[in-house]
């Protein structure tokens, strides 16, 4: 029992990282359309900088803060330079375009900080126990981080001026520039705040895997996919969902079924929701 | 003499990467169809040829190598080439028939994810392929008994001309072929070609069968020209580097998919100079993984330069022009 229920908290855990991330994921895929593979590359470009600041001497929470502005400027850069110009062209350029830019952004990470696995400066922190129960401490407060930035956005995308403007944009952007909403900025802005989720989910994932690889945004990419797919690709709350169902499935089938495989459980569960429901539990607008 | 066998070790790995890129030619030149995971049919026909023409576990020649693995079948290596080409196209018939009928971005997805899954699935299973040890003492085609050891890299070369030249002439023939033409109207306009009759998953089914198939074939080539096998060869840019040369080459075209992975090799390759760079010295020393890196983030650069600015490629792909009564009715 007190096995299943640890099983759980790390598969929440996971859950939330990957919730966080689809969420960033279906953001920026809400206004523009494709699928970004150079997305997860901002993951380990936030954990990576998050790193730096902390050997600058500010605390982690501070550190963190300081790699989502970065990485979020960085995204909307990013998208000026390689994204913008090419809108136009179709899928296929912007498509093979975010995977020449990930081997790009995962190789200046590899060039600039090496590729021997290095780890954040976590506090040693002692585990909760509820009678039987032990409780590790990182992995609930990765959960509390996750659920109260999705909170944040969910609150931006329904009840501000912009979120409505991401919304409409989202839902229809020749109706939203007719509408008099300067669409460009609203991409801009979009960029940013999935860029900067996506460096927030880089160090959610650097804690709750305890080390930092250069390779870890790429190999956690398709698990972000996974969980995009599964909810419905371009909505951030079937992102939620569906994340939910992927990091508990990682976690079961590693646990009950074989060890070794770990991410491949989701890949299976991606291949099976493409094949079974290619459109996703929910509706691909927000 | 260095750089001559630097050379004809770079020819036949870009000849290889030739035959990789025609069978994306298949795939995605002539069918449209986004295939993300290429790299999988390549390490299942390696894999495949490896273990069906090593000695088998315990003979002779098995003690001789010094061999550590567990399953060899001991047939000749032509029959495992052959041999990979169909395991090749089988894993492709297996994706294919559940995927296929995938738009864009979701085919490139699940072909993405089904290739991690196979090279998960390598990686793990060590009895088959002995994991990240990976597996020494493939046997070489003709070494040995014929051909020494300072010869050979030159007769692996002219078997590999061959071998892509038979391979090129069949994909030129197949490319002008009626197959290749329903083919290219399926990538074009999907309903309109549907309207006309042509069966579209079917055609796209086969297409990527024998893409998988070709690439079966490369696997085979791939792995007897090193002797060596194991799991960390088969990553994903492998994809990636394939989809370059054939973008770079034009895409639509055979020949340019050839030409395309020769010019791109000659490229990629050539920065194994930069080891020798004076400037870059003090970089490598403290980070060993800075020169291979830097090779990575010039691969990336290309790709997006190719798409960005060169989206037809060296040899862009020639369409036979409209019938003449078209322009007729369009000077009237």
């Amino acid at each position: 029992m007190s096995a299943l229920l640890q099983t759980l908290i790390f598969g929440l855990a996971t859950g939330a990282v990957i919730s966080l991330s689809a969420v960033g994921l279906s953001l920026s895929y809400g206004v523009t359309r494709f699928i970004n593979f150079s997305y997860g590359e901002l993951l380990t470009l936030g954990a990576y900088l998050t790193l730096v600041a902390v050997s600058f001497g500010l605390s982690l929470p501070l550190a963190t803060l300081v790699g989502m502005v970065v990485v979020g400027v960085v995204g909307v850069l990013l998208a000026r330079l390689f994204f913008d110009p090419i809108l136009s062209r179709g899928f296929l350029a912007l498509l093979v375009t975010s995977v020449g830019l990930a081997f790009v952004l995962q190789n200046f990470v590899r060039m600039s900080f090496g590729s021997t696995p290095t780890r954040f400066p976590l506090p040693l922190m002692r585990p909760w126990r509820l009678g039987e129960l032990i409780v590790p401490k990182v992995p609930v407060l990765v959960i509390a981080i996750a659920l109260v930035t999705m909170l944040g956005v969910h609150l931006l995308l329904r009840f501000t001026r912009m979120g409505k403007m991401m919304r409409a944009t989202s839902d229809n952007a020749a109706l939203a520039r007719a509408s008099g909403i300067v669409t460009a900025r609203v991409l801009a802005t979009t960029w940013f705040l999935s860029a900067a989720i996506a460096a927030l989910g880089g160090v959610l994932l650097g804690m709750t895997q305890l080390s930092l690889q250069p390779i870890m945004g790429w190999s956690f990419l398709l698990v972000v996919f996974a969980a995009v797919l599964l909810g419905g690709i371009g909505n951030p709350y079937g992102a939620m969902l569906g994340a939910l169902i992927v990091g508990l499935g990682i976690e079961l089938g590693v646990a009950y079924i074989a060890p070794d495989y770990g991410y491949a459980f989701a890949f299976a569960l991606l291949v099976v929701v493409l094949l079974v429901r290619p459109s996703g539990l929910l509706k691909g607008t927000f | 003499m260095a750089l001559t066998a630097f050379l004809v070790g770079l020819l036949t790995l870009a000849l290889i990467y030739g035959v990789l890129a025609l069978g994306l030619h298949l795939q995605f030149g002539l069918a449209g169809m986004l295939n993300f995971g290429h790299v999988a049919f390549f390490a299942v026909g390696a894999f495949t040829s490896a273990l069906l023409s090593l000695p088998p576990a315990g003979s002779e020649a098995y003690l001789a190598i010094g061999g550590q693995y567990q399953l060899g079948f001991g047939l000749p290596v032509p029959l495992a080439f052959l041999a990979a080409g169909l395991a090749g196209g089988l894993l492709a018939l297996l994706i294919g028939s559940t995927s296929v009928r995938l738009s864009s971005h979701y085919l490139a997805v699940a072909t993405f994810a089904m290739a991690e899954i196979v090279r998960s699935v390598l990686t793990n299973e060590a009895w088959l392929t002995r994991g990240q040890f990976g597996i020494l003492g493939v046997p070489q085609p003709l070494r040995g008994e014929v051909f020494g050891a300072a010869s050979y890299p030159y007769v692996y070369l002219a078997l590999t001309v061959v071998v892509v030249a038979l391979m090129l002439a069949l994909s030129v023939r197949l490319t002008a072929s009626p197959f290749g033409r329903a083919l290219r109207a399926v990538r074009e306009d999907e309903t309109a070609a549907r309207a006309l009759g042509k069966p579209s998953p079917g055609l796209k089914l086969r297409a990527f069968a024998l893409g998988g198939v070709v690439a079966g074939l490369a696997g085979s080539l791939w792995t007897h020209s090193l002797g060596i096998i194991h799991v960390g060869q088969f990553v994903p840019i492998i994809t990636f580097q394939v989809w370059l040369a054939l973008l770079l080459g034009g895409r639509g075209n055979p020949v340019g998919a050839v030409l395309g992975a020769v010019v791109l090799m000659a490229i990629t390759e050539g920065t194994r100079f930069l080891d020798s760079v004076p400037f870059l010295e003090p970089l490598t020393r403290r980070n060993p993984s800075f020169v291979p890196s830097l090779r990575y983030v010039i691969i990336g650069l290309l790709l997006i330069a190719v798409v960005r600015f060169f989206p037809r490629g060296i040899l862009p792909e020639r369409l036979r022009p409209p019938p003449v009564e078209d322009r007729r009715g369009d000077t009237a």
